[in-house]
């Protein structure tokens, strides 16, 4: 598994990951506005909330896709052990997407705890990426 | 202010989507400057071609130096 990433990355494992988690990041952020007018928290004059939310739908499909090949790649190549803060924000980030996933598949009540959920895993992958990405552009 | 059609609401948001994506790479791979393994290699290849090429130049003026000696009386 580590020579397939070192193969598939042409070595650059460290910057191809930090590439990634900051445009996981940026979608995050774009979650958050899309969700808000799903929500109909924020109005906007060109967009409408069921608009929004496929949306919000379908960049949350690609932010999902995204984690799973970086921390494949994290835990597969660098490992858990040496991981320190960042691993444990990446398990926590983990644990919560999969809740979050879980919660839209199940709807009906546990479906309150969207918001929530959502607001929680922007907050984590900040985190992730600030103990990782961040530290490695200097941001950290 | 009307809204636009459904689908262009739909194309508009996803194509926000992709800029994004787009605009976070092109920063963060600028950010990197020339420190990527390929860039690395090619500057190393660089240097060695010059660095042979100096020494093929020397051995060059080394054997030119030698032949005027045993031509020399």
């Amino acid at each position: 598994m580590e020579q397939l990433i070192e193969d598939v990355t042409r070595g650059n494992v460290t910057e191809v990951k930090v590439v990634l988690a900051s445009v996981i990041l940026a979608l995050a952020v774009y979650q958050l506005l899309l969700a808000a007018v799903a929500y109909g928290w924020l109005r906007l004059p060109f967009l409408e909330a069921a608009t929004a939310s496929w949306t919000h739908r379908a960049s949350g499909d690609a932010i999902v896709v995204l984690t799973i090949l970086v921390a494949t790649a994290c835990l597969s190549y660098y490992g858990f052990e040496e991981g320190g803060a960042h691993a444990v924000f990446g398990s926590i980030l983990l644990g919560v997407l999969a809740l979050k996933v879980l919660v839209v598949r199940i709807g009906g009540a546990p479906a309150r705890l969207l918001p929530l959920l959502g607001a929680s895993l922007l907050v984590l992958f900040g985190l992730t990426w600030l103990s990782s990405a961040g530290d490695f552009l200097g941001v950290g | 202010m009307r809204r636009p059609p459904q689908a262009v609401q739909l194309l508009g948001s996803l194509l926000a989507a992709a800029a994004i994506v787009a605009v976070a790479i092109v920063v963060v791979t600028a950010h990197f400057g020339p420190t990527s393994s390929a860039k690395l290699e090619a500057r190393e290849d660089i240097v060695k071609e010059r660095v042979d090429a100096r020494e093929e130049r020397a051995k060059e003026r080394e054997d030119a130096r030698e032949e005027r000696l045993e031509d020399s009386p």
